[in-house]
């Protein structure tokens, strides 16, 4: 019985806010509303007994791509102000071919039995939906669990070739070279005679001789 | 039965609203690419809960791992679309609909 | 689990790691995009030698099937990814593209491709599916400074997804409906008759996804402004390996686990394909840039290829895996002739620029006319036997109606390549093209010896196709 209140809530709850995702005028608010409509939708999960799912739906969807949506929004600093007339003039034809697909799909869908595809339930086997779940997927389905690794690894591939680029500008430090400096590259120990001024005491690089000095600019004459 | 009272019906009629929303805000949107990004995550998130809701009736596992799968999925096209998203905002300023003409064919 | 069946494929993944490796340890100052073509290149070789050598059976859990339809599926898309591989030598070169990673996405792309090809379950279709999509998406807007390339992958992207979408919805009604993912069960049942409307639905969706990955009408939006704003070598790999790949999931799904609603498809993909050779062919008459132009084709080839699905039998389906074998050659070397378009260091994508090319460079001249008059269908090259097994098979099965529209939008079709040709040999010279590289050159020479010179390879081309169409076909029935 609250059950079934339950489903009635998440469905009219993520319905609305679905719609408010298409409808929201900031694109901010398009975000949090998709937020909530997961979230509901992780609720409808609940109740379909895939529990495991529906936090891997909160914490994967809501907690990473939601959260992506919301960086690149904030980040692409959209004006949401600007709505064109074009809204108004596709709005009816939209509408209608919206409300034909949908009273297409409900029309076969809500209304058929399915009654020799239903199972019989089968015995309660004690375990968790995670157990369930993990039986089989690094067992029956390991192919296609490692295809869906690449498929990550493609698209880490994909974002850092596209949006990385190396800063030339910014200096890093290497610190094996920074280890591997010796004392004896860096430091030398003089010992100037005191009082006798720097000429000739200077040490220079190696191959220095005294025409690769430039010579001094010419003084600006001063107006006396 | 999924719960009392609630059957299959429910949610096929639930994802068909969802499906349907979700493509009339594809081609219905006329402010930016972002919301056309999310409504795919709506069409997504319509077949997620076909398939749970025919993995409960069915009683077999194999629609809720081809969830687990569509999920992964998922993110990463989300992760290669924003990607995607932000080089052609780095070059072309803005991410009006009107610019890129998405249904010209 | 028998996984000595996936092993082409895991092999092809493995030494796309280990090129993603060295590239990304390798000195940061030197692009390693050359040494990583190399690499790829070999590696697709071996996986297609591996290909040859691979058992057939199902394995790794019912999820992955290898039988001859398979191998002819993946050695063509392993063929195409080579040659816009070789193509991409010179024209990544010129265009500023030194990623390494370019090669090795075309790598776990056409490593997607193959394991569509070999899917007996809709989990591994879908995957298999988004794997290839995602390398492309990322590989047309690759070229992140030229906005051409962004706007090309943002456009693919989203349609793309909207198509993923919408399969994955049609996958859970076929599912939903029909009480398993495995496609010998789902025929399994729909044999013994548990067809319903939301099946049927479920069917619609599905095809109507992957109708949008093969650029047919009336989903083929995406596919002139993608041609246009992608690099050159990426639009030469997009006409060609993933197209196939497409088609052998469409075959794999409609002949095998929807077997049965043979009916209610048939006469959606005879719509398709009718729409499709219409389009092709009245819509690139207008055309002044060869790219577009190109697309456009592409699109009339894939009405063509479509005709052999919707006779539904064997020889429909061999029809339509030689017409493929045809198209992915001659689309190579077609584009390996394009990016040998370039004057001074710009590249030339209008057809007033290959003017007098007969004059000017007989060599490139000749080649684009053996590929031009391919693909208009001319005997005895390569495209003209394509469309005569299309044919024939649409009018042995019935389907007088395709055959005719497709004989009619042949001729007219024909018109904008002999346009082509004209330009070369009868209009006056204009400015001559830069020197080509000889990647470019070994593309365009290969291409064009398969083409011109089908007449020879005909018959073992002829013999594998009818090979997989009945090892499909046995493996699905019953």
């Amino acid at each position: 019985m609250i059950v079934t209140a339950f489903f009635y809530i998440f469905a009219a709850i993520l319905v609305a806010s679905a719609g408010m995702v298409v409808a929201a005028r900031n694109p901010v608010h398009a975000v949090l509303f998709l937020i909530l409509a997961f979230f509901n939708a992780a609720g409808l999960f609940l109740i379909a007994g895939a529990e495991f799912l529906a936090m891997i739906l909160v914490i994967v969807y809501v907690g990473a791509v939601a959260v992506l949506f919301l960086f690149v929004v904030m980040m692409l600093d959209i004006r949401f102000d600007q709505m064109r007339e074009g809204l108004q003039r596709y709005a009816p034809i939209g509408a209608a071919v919206g409300l034909v697909l949908f009273a297409e799909l409900v029309a076969t869908l809500a209304g058929l039995k399915i009654a020799p595809v239903e199972a019989a339930a089968p015995a309660a086997s004690g375990l968790t939906n995670s157990a369930e779940l993990g039986l089989v997927i690094y067992t029956r389905y390991i192919f296609l669990f490692q295809a869906c690794g690449i498929v990550l690894l493609v698209a880490m591939i994909g974002a850092i070739v596209l949006t990385l680029r190396e800063r030339v500008s910014s200096r890093k430090q290497d610190i094996a070279v920074q280890h591997a400096r010796h004392p004896a590259d860096t430091l030398v120990m003089a010992d100037p005679v005191a009082g006798s001024g720097m000429d000739g005491q200077i040490l220079r690089a190696p191959g220095w001789t005294p025409a690769l000095d430039k010579p001094a600019p010419a003084r600006l004459e001063t107006t006396s | 039965m999924i719960a009392p009272g609630i059957g299959i019906g429910h949610y096929l009629t639930l994802s068909a609203i969802l499906l349907t929303l979700g493509i009339f805000g594809i081609f219905m949107n006329r402010r930016n690419i972002i919301v056309i990004m999310m409504s795919i995550e709506l069409i997504l998130l319509a077949a997620n809960i076909n398939l749970i809701a025919f993995s409960a009736v069915l009683h077999e596992i194999s629609g809720q791992v081809f969830v687990l799968f569509v999920l992964t999925v998922a993110a990463a096209e989300a992760a290669i679309g924003l990607a995607i998203l932000m080089t052609y905002f780095r070059n072309r300023g803005s991410i009006q609909v009107e610019d890129v003409k998405l249904m010209k064919g | 689990m028998n996984w000595t069946l996936a092993v082409p494929e895991l092999v092809l993944v493995l030494c796309g790691l280990a090129t993603l490796t060295i590239g990304v340890l390798g000195d940061k100052a030197k692009s390693h995009a050359g040494l990583a073509t190399w690499l790829s290149i070999a590696s697709l070789l071996f996986a297609g030698v591996l290909v040859l050598l691979s058992p057939s059976g199902i394995g790794l859990g019912g999820v992955f099937i290898n039988d001859a339809f398979a191998r002819f599926m993946k050695i063509v898309a392993i063929g195409g990814a080579i040659l816009a591989m070789a193509v991409g030598f010179d024209s990544n070169r010129r265009a500023g593209l030194r990623h390494f990673e370019f090669p090795v996405l075309m790598v776990f792309s056409t490593a997607g491709m193959m394991v569509m090809a070999s899917s007996a379950n809709l989990m591994t279709l879908y995957i298999g599916l988004e794997l290839q999509s995602f390398a492309l998406y990322v590989l047309c807007a690759i070229d992140r400074d030229r906005l051409g390339s962004s706007e090309a992958g943002l456009k693919y992207f989203v349609l793309g997804s909207l198509a993923s979408g919408l399969l994955l919805y049609g996958l859970s009604l076929v599912y939903g409906f029909s009480g398993s993912l495995d496609y010998a069960a789902i025929a399994t049942a729909l044999h013994a008759g548990a067809i319903s409307p939301g099946l049927l639905v479920g069917m619609v969706f599905v095809v109507v996804g992957l109708v949008f990955k093969l650029s047919a009408v009336p989903f083929h939006m995406w596919t002139p402004d993608v041609y246009e704003g992608a690099p050159a070598s990426v639009t030469a790999f997009l006409a060609g390996a993933p197209k196939v790949a497409a088609f052998a999931l469409l075959i794999r799904v409609l002949l095998g686990p929807l077997g049965a609603l043979a009916h209610q498809w048939q006469l959606l993909i005879e719509i398709v394909a009718v729409c499709s050779m219409v389009l092709g062919s009245l819509a690139a008459i207008a055309q002044t840039d060869i790219k577009r132009l190109m697309a456009y084709s592409s699109i009339g080839h894939m009405g063509y290829a479509l005709m052999g699905i919707a006779a539904g039998n064997e020889a429909g389906t061999t029809a339509t895996l030689v017409y493929l074998f045809t198209y992915v050659v001659m689309n190579a070397g077609a584009f390996a002739c394009i990016v040998a378009m370039r004057r001074r260091g710009e590249a030339q994508t209008d057809i007033a620029a290959l003017a007098g090319l007969g004059r000017r460079d007989p060599a490139l001249a000749m080649g684009m006319a053996i590929f031009m008059f391919s693909m208009a269908g001319v005997p005895p090259l390569a495209g003209f036997f394509g469309k005569l097994l299309v044919f024939v098979a649409a009018v042995k099965s019935g389907l007088w109606v395709l055959a005719g529209v497709g004989i009619v939008t042949s001729v007219i079709g024909a018109f904008y390549y002999l346009r082509v040709v004209r330009v070369m040999y009868f209009d006056t010279p204009a400015e001559a093209f830069d020197a080509r590289a000889r990647s470019t050159s070994a593309v365009a020479l290969v291409s064009g010896l398969a083409t011109a010179g089908f007449v020879l390879i005909w018959a073992p081309v002829m013999a594998a196709a009818a090979l997989a169409a009945r090892s499909l076909l046995a493996g699905t029935v019953g």
